[in-house]
């Protein structure tokens, strides 16, 4: 922190997000570093200090004692507001030195609407938008995250991407910098060609060449030399007992969104819901043993003094260690004063038990994610939960006292009726039925079942990746119908807004074309368009009105089955013909075994890992 | 890439059953807030504070009763913006610990901007402190002894007529009653103006000492230029008692 910024940061809202000086940062003298590394989160401070990846790969990278990695997070609009008035740049929090004096800047892409802060951050830093117009003195800009798996919409802004799990990528990416550096054979194309040769996972979109079809479609990417992969594979962590584990973290001093111990129990998913994104990237399933788990617990405990302890993993009561670890948690956190919390939690793993060893499912109210209103809807999407089990979860809940339940659908998704759509407030009131049924039901108070309901959004690498989304009429109309049906008061409906979700759509599923738009986007002042009070879709719809794009190419068109997808040059372990399948499937209403159950051949096995889902793994 | 991690918790659950359990022991911390940690609020102190306790295994006491917590009780709040080398914080122990190694291991846990000070018995009560010393250095355009007289007098002449914004909403108040004393001088070697002051800080007189910046601002010149190269400091370096004597 500088001090002629003093006077900026007296006049802005919350300036401990930009004054760096947590205990926990890493401080190293940047004489004698090799390579500086400025790991940037495209959103605000509250949001970035929350996110379990950052904190590990901030930790990785400082590993290296030849490199140092620091934090940098979007300003608030105020700020930014200050800082192009007094034409401040954007600094990192712990050196507080400009981006530019950086030699990789890295984001970590987690959510499409995160894109214009991308660009605004780059803006913001004095750093020239396009990777073709950044030279050798100009920092190499990497992607990275679950948006990078297609990475295309964003490609032209980037020199390279990483495919997967960044905690052997990134120092692979510096030593290499360091390496040709030193032997004096760095020149920013050849350290590109050199990484997309050498490190596995990494994708060089200016190494491609893309061809169209007269209909827009893609028709194909080229690499430009021999020895740079034709498809990029993505890099898994094998060994989940021995990746790196961040023992101290950056404890901040402001309020964030995830103010607490987050404990990774596990990577990937076995269940395999159609519209789900990151239970197929993630794939394949490897978990952390129960004795790692909690040995880490203790040490985080001691190194933050945190008072919470959030296992995280998607699908969580999917562990096939809850009980041991909750046991082992709870042997020492009570007497603590720490208290336990899961994130997400299935109706059929939601017993007494878990109840009473769980502090915020004790205290919070309950969210459960059914997706669809009927059977047949959730045979659909694979959602292999059935009425009952939701019934039954939520009398449990309701016998232990509790009276609010939260339920999260899903709009337009592939092969959804008007019967379906009913079928969501026939679900809320059955679990209100089931309310006055229970015994041990709270006489004093009244049930509350909130209905929280978004929009299907078309994701890479699903079996739903070829679907058209319903146009904003459609989704408009089928939100009013859900409405009318919904009639008993003691059941509260909110749903998402259709129009951020078809941007969305169209950024999810975009190809390099899109590069203009949000080019011109940032140049108008887009930024944290995943903020409410920021995004405004009549602006996004004249950006790609003045940039040729037609959104519903991107969003509404069914994408043909032979057709060549923008992210076919990635290859995330699971096979383009397993997607197939599983396609068919859902149009013939058929569910498919969880991985535990019955491997169905996703193709995942093939990178390997430890203590994954699939020792009997078909091969197809 | 293998990082052994192993916890010391058992251990240090070993070597706090062997300290003496005592009824309830007051403990005053002396900490400074300086640098970055200005912008900190003070509800995020007290945050960061509970988590310091936890961190450097404290045998603090608990509240007893359905919402066991740690019981911290901190001297006048210093408002973000402001520094300090003159915080206070009262909290109890349930086994005993010496000072010594109360101040070591809190420290281990903290940074070079905040950091303890002094852990000893209190004498007093908080409600004692009726002042506080105050330093503040302006780095302002035309800093000169001239500018310096000037800020004196714009100091100094009654009545200076302030909106202050309060849990009543906004009234307007004559801040001169509540400078107790003003000195200002032109610091030539920093080309900073120097004001000393202290101000009344009991709990129902309190006055911040933004509001002589914000005096300034509307009375002088200064800080009105380009906010980049125009900015000043606030350093609280003081408590005292009703009599003028330190508080500690
Ligand atoms: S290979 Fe089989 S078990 Fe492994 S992730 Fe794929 S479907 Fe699941």
């Amino acid at each position: 922190m500088k001090e002629n910024i003093s006077s900026i940061l007296k006049s802005v809202s919350k300036p401990g997000r930009y004054s760096g000086g947590e205990y926990g940062q890493i401080i190293k003298d940047k004489e004698s570093v090799k390579a500086r590394f400025a790991f940037c989160f495209p959103d605000t401070y509250e949001i970035g200090m929350s996110n379990l990846g950052m904190r590990i790969l901030y930790g990785v990278l400082n590993e290296e004692e030849d490199v140092w990695c620091e934090r940098v997070y979007n300003p608030w609009i105020d700020m930014q507001d200050k800082m192009r008035e007094h034409n401040i740049p954007l600094t990192a929090c712990e050196s507080g030195d400009p981006l530019t004096s950086f030699d990789m800047i890295g984001f970590t892409l987690q959510y499409e609407m995160s894109y214009t802060n991308v660009l605004n951050m780059l803006e913001l830093a004095h750093i020239p938008l396009r990777a073709s117009e950044r030279d050798d003195s100009m920092p190499i800009v990497i992607g990275g995250g679950p948006c990078a798996y297609n990475p295309e919409p964003v490609a032209d802004f980037f020199d390279l991407f990483n495919i997967g799990e960044g905690e052997e990528m990134l120092p692979e990416l510096c030593r290499l910098y360091i390496k040709m550096k030193e032997d004096g054979s760095y020149t920013k194309e050849a350290y590109l060609h050199e990484a997309a040769r050498s490190i596995v996972g990494i994708y060089v979109p200016s190494l491609y060449e893309v061809t169209y079809n007269p209909d827009g479609t893609v028709k194909a990417y080229t690499p430009k030399y021999d020895d740079v992969p034709k498809t990029v594979q993505k890099r898994i962590i094998s060994d989940m007992d021995k990746a790196y584990f961040p023992q101290k973290v950056v404890m901040p001093y402001i309020e964030t969104v995830h103010d607490r111990i987050m404990l990774e129990v596990f990577r990937g998913c076995i269940r395999g819901c159609r519209f789900c994104q990151a239970g197929i990237i993630y794939r394949p399933v490897r978990e952390k043993s129960a004795e790692t788990l909690n040995e880490q617990a203790k040490c985080l405990f001691e190194s933050t003094g945190y008072d919470e302890i959030s296992l995280t993993s998607l699908s969580i009561s999917d562990y096939t260690q809850l009980e041991k670890l909750t046991t082992n948690l709870l042997e020492w956190t009570d007497e603590n004063m720490v208290s336990l919390s899961l994130p997400s939690l299935r109706v059929d793993s939601f017993t007494k038990e878990l109840m009473d060893k769980i502090a915020t499912v004790r205290s919070s109210s309950l969210t459960f994610a059914p997706e669809a209103g009927t059977q047949r809807l959730r045979d659909v999407i694979n959602k292999n939960v059935r009425e009952d089990d939701l019934l039954r979860a939520v009398s449990v809940a309701f016998d232990a006292g509790k009276n609010a339940v939260k339920l999260y659908f899903m709009n337009g998704l592939p092969t959804e009726t008007y019967e379906d759509i009913e079928g969501i407030a026939t679900l809320a009131s059955h679990v209100i039925d089931a309310y006055y049924r229970c015994e041990g039901r709270n006489r004093a108070k009244k049930p509350q079942v909130t209905i929280s309901v978004s929009c299907f959004i078309p994701k890479p690498f699903t079996p739903f990746q070829w679907e058209a989304q319903d146009t904003l009429e459609e989704l408009a109309e089928k939100q009013e119908y859900l409405g009318s049906k919904i009639t008993d008061r003691k059941i509260r409906y909110t749903y998402h807004d259709a129009k951020v979700s078809r941007i969305e759509a169209v950024l999810a599923r975009g190809d390099r074309r899109l590069a203009d738009a949000l080019e011109l986007a940032c140049r108008e002042g887009f930024k944290f368009d995943a903020w409410d009070e920021c995004f405004d879709y009549d602006r996004w719809i004249s950006v790609f009105e003045r940039t040729g794009v037609d959104p519903a190419f991107y969003a509404n068109r069914a994408f043909g089955l032979d057709e060549v997808l923008p992210w076919d040059v990635i290859d995330c372990g699971v096979t383009k013909s397993f997607l197939r399948r599983e396609r068919d499937r859902a149009y013939a209403e058929s569910t498919t075994p969880h991985c535990r159950e019955k491997c169905s051949g996703c193709g995942a096995n093939k990178l390997g890992g430890k203590g994954t889902c699939c020792p009997n793994a078909k091969v197809n | 890439m293998l990082s052994e991690c192993k916890s010391k918790l058992t251990e240090k659950k070993e070597w706090l059953a062997r300290l003496e359990l005592v009824p309830p022991k007051h403990v005053r911390l002396k900490f400074c807030k300086v640098g970055t940690l200005q912008y900190i609020s003070h509800l995020d102190l007290q945050r960061a504070f509970n988590r310091i306790l936890v961190r450097a295994c404290i045998p603090v006491w608990y509240t007893q009763g359905f919402n066991p917590h740690i019981k911290l009780v901190f001297s006048t709040p210093l408002s973000v913006g402001s520094q300090s080398v003159c915080e206070y914080l009262d909290i109890r122990l349930s086994r005993d610990i010496s000072f010594e190694e109360i101040k070591r291991r809190l420290n281990a846990e903290m940074t070079d901007e905040f950091y303890i000070l002094d852990a000893y018995t209190p004498e007093n009560d908080f409600s004692q402190i009726a002042y506080a010393s105050y330093e503040i250095r302006i780095h302002t355009a035309g800093a000169s002894d001239e500018l310096a007289d000037r800020v004196k007098n714009a100091l100094t002449a009654a009545p200076i007529n302030m909106i202050k914004k309060g849990k009543a909403g906004e009234r307007e108040i004559d801040i001169v009653p509540l400078i107790k004393s003003v000195d200002v001088a032109y610091d030539g070697e920093n080309k900073e103006i120097l004001i000393k002051t202290v101000l009344s800080a009991s709990s129902s007189q309190y006055l911040n000492p933004e509001m002589l910046i914000s005096a300034l601002k509307e009375r002088t010149e200064i800080l009105s230029g380009n906010p980049t190269a125009e900015y000043y400091s606030i350093m609280r370096t003081e408590l005292k008692k009703e009599d003028m004597s330190e508080f500690f």
